[in-house]
């Protein structure tokens, strides 16, 4: 049984194995828990199909041996391929014969899903507005989400980090920040 | 006398205002690192690498290094006042550090720690230098079938510390095997898995992937964990002023201790795929058999916090010799370092501390230094480190974001990389959460074109021949200790009734 609980979570205990019995029970038992083994499974499956079409190319694409008979550009991937393939089926068999069914509370999942929208979202704004602009609408944002209520703290983070960064890599050490697609009017 | 002249000529290199400068920057970055949960030096050499870029190399490799030893430093701040490991090696300063902390004992527990860390680092260090020539004389008779062999011990050593999820850590090697085949092949010119993108030609870049996988992985996994909703009213005070400094007694029951701890912890960091993380729950272990307290072990006793704590610094320096000298990695931080001296085009091997003294022999020497550097910085700079425990993750999170995305432009200029660092984070964050092992990803990332390449050129000499591999007696002498290691170092983790497991989640 692995669950969230609150500041345990910080604490050495990383697969929260030390939730209190009673309160776990309750909590698996709610429809709202998914089977996290389940999307293990998910993952795998993702992988077996990427491994498949890898070994597929290396198949059909490159050759195992060259002309003079040494390993040639297919021996590696072949090899890594089928290799994958077998683990990646064998961990799949284990997983679903395994009854141990491990849940998670869906409300965990709220803030990473989020995180990575905003980062995505983040990703195209560095392409359209350059690293600074970019970078102050991802950190202005992000902040007024997760540190709500705190207007000043965020607007001075959403100002300071970028600045720096702006000074550390533009100025200071002479490297590339984004440029931008279309400039802001600001 | 040899060794004395090259330290001499090294400490010339290293002594200069800007280096020092650097090395100072890289001690306390690296400290601040360390104090970070869920970060470890991996995350942090690779979200710092393409800071470095506008660097004489010798200033930044020095600064990069001090980042990596200085995260060994900073991970048990946080062990000791917050029983939270700042990063996994220092999981084991937990076990007796906060127990000390609760006791009233947190200024002599920070005050241990930083000595014990700086005998640990300094006889590390101390070791490379009398060592690191001797293993470059040996590895001159190495030729492509050690070199594959050589890769072939490090990825199983990483593999077999895994422990339970060994067969994930098998399919996430065996993942970073495959990245680390794309590209043009330099043997025959042919294109493979490029699918036309003049990007793909030279491969897949490592930068992108590691800052994705430990730095921004990391970063979802801890947004996964709750991490960012958790305040700091878990830190113990302490007293800054009365009862700040360890007794004699401290001193004096410990000494032995330190001695033991940096000469294994020394010992399993040279060992490729080990790491420091092993190093210290081995010490911790030995020490807890060899005392004639067992029982207090667990509840508070200086020896417990020190033994780990010298072995993880001496570890981290072990782990420098055959990256130095052979040019394999041994954990994925040291695969960052040796990507940064690729990237300043030196190509660490047998001959690379006879071709560039002044680098190898300048960045030993600053690590003398560093040691100091960090002895210091983790004394008097506790109360700064402690008032960056209290910056609420929430708000740490999203500046790393900006860090890591930023930072991967910066390398090349390139977009489509700073896209696959998203992606790697992503894949990252499951890889955590599913228990794969995103260090052996890119250790093989790392590892997979030498060892292809060693082993193309091994065939080559042997004409198609396997028998190559016990016909050499260097090749004889690595498959013996490769074997050794994979029965033993299981073994030696249940006889310490450690979690092997914890090896992987870092990957330092």
């Amino acid at each position: 049984m692995k669950l969230f609980c609150g500041r345990s979570a910080r604490s050495t205990d990383p697969d929260h194995s030390n939730v209190r019995p009673a309160m776990a029970a309750i909590m698996a038992g709610h429809p709202a828990y998914r089977d996290t083994k389940h999307m293990r499974i998910v993952f795998l499956v993702v992988f077996l199909a990427a491994a498949i079409y890898y070994t597929y190319v290396a198949f059909i694409d490159l050759n195992f041996l060259t002309r003079t008979g040494r390993p040639g550009p297919g021996f590696f991937p072949r090899s890594i391929g089928i290799l994958g393939i077998l683990f990646i089926l064998w961990t799949l068999i284990v997983d679903m014969r395994d009854n141990d069914r491990e849940q998670t509370d869906p409300a965990r999942w709220r803030d990473v899903v989020l995180l990575m929208a905003l980062c995505l979202s983040y990703a195209v704004m560095l392409r359209l507005f350059g690293g600074f602009i970019a970078t102050v609408i991802f950190l202005a944002i992000t902040l007024m989400i997760l540190n709500r209520g705190r207007l000043r703290q965020n607007a001075m983070v959403a100002i300071l980090i970028p600045g720096g960064v702006y000074l550390l890599f533009d100025r200071v050490l002479n490297a590339n920040m984004p440029p931008a697609l279309f400039d802001l009017p600001i | 006398m040899d060794i004395f002249s090259d330290l001499m000529m090294g400490l010339s290199v290293a002594i200069t205002p800007i280096n020092i400068l650097y090395l100072l920057v890289g001690a306390f970055v690296g400290m601040i690192v360390g104090v970070i949960p869920g970060f470890g030096p991996s995350a942090g050499l690779a979200i710092l690498l393409p800071v470095t870029f506008g660097m004489d190399p010798i200033a930044a490799i020095m600064m990069l290094s001090a980042i990596y030893y200085g995260a060994m430093y900073g991970g048990t701040i946080t062990s000791i006042l917050l029983n939270t490991p700042g990063e996994s090696a220092t999981v084991a300063s937990t076990f007796d550090g906060f127990p000390l902390a609760k006791k009233g004992r947190a200024g002599p527990a920070l005050v241990m720690q930083a000595a014990a860390s700086f005998v640990g680092g300094t006889v590390g260090v101390i070791l490379i230098t009398i060592l690191a020539p001797m293993f470059s004389q040996v590895s001159r008779s190495f030729g492509p079938p050690e070199y594959f062999l050589l890769a072939v011990m490090g990825m199983l050593t990483l593999l077999v510390m895994i422990g339970a999820n060994w067969r994930l850590g098998v399919i996430s090697a065996l993942i970073g095997f495959a990245l680390g085949t794309v590209g043009v092949d330099l043997e025959t010119g042919q294109s493979r898995y490029t699918f036309g993108s003049a990007e793909l030609i030279g491969g897949i870049y490592f930068i992108p992937i590691a800052i994705g996988l430990f730095g921004l992985g990391e970063l979802f996994y801890a947004f996964y964990t709750g991490l960012h909703k958790s305040g700091s009213g878990g830190i113990v005070q302490y007293d800054k002023e009365e009862r700040f400094w360890p007794t004699a007694h401290d001193w004096m029951s410990t000494r032995w201790t330190m001695v033991r701890g940096s000469i294994l912890g020394f010992i399993v960091g040279v060992i490729p795929g080990a790491g420091a993380t092993i190093a210290s729950l081995m010490a911790y272990s030995t020490e807890r058999s060899m005392s004639k307290h067992p029982e207090k072990f667990g509840t508070g006793e200086m020896a417990g916090l020190v033994a780990p704590e010298t072995a993880n610094n001496a570890a981290s320096s072990g782990a420098m010799i055959p990256l130095l000298t052979l040019g394999i990695p041994g954990s994925a931080s040291t695969a960052v370092l040796l990507a940064a001296f690729l990237l300043w085009g030196l190509r660490p091997g047998p001959l690379f501390m006879e071709q560039n003294p002044e680098f190898a022999w300048g960045l030993i020497a600053s690590m003398y230094l560093g040691n100091m550097a960090l002895l210091a910085i983790s004394i008097f700079a506790i109360p700064l480190f402690v008032l960056m425990i209290k910056v609420p993750y929430r708000v740490l999170g999203p500046s790393v974001v900006v860090v890591c995305a930023l930072g991967t432009f910066s390398v090349n200029a390139s977009f489509v990389e700073t896209y696959i660092m998203f992606g790697a984070g992503i894949v990252g964050f499951f890889m955590r959460l599913y228990g794969f092992s995103p260090a052996a990803l890119v250790l093989a990332l790392v590892l997979g074109p030498l060892a292809e390449e060693a082993l193309r050129q091994t065939m080559a000499i042997s004409r198609g021949s396997f028998g190559i591999f016990i016909e050499r007696t260097p090749s004889l002498w690595i498959i013996g200790v490769t074997i050794a290691l994979v029965v033993l170092l299981p073994l030696m983790n249940r006889f310490g009734k450690t979690s092997p497991g914890e090896a992987e989640k870092s990957g330092s």
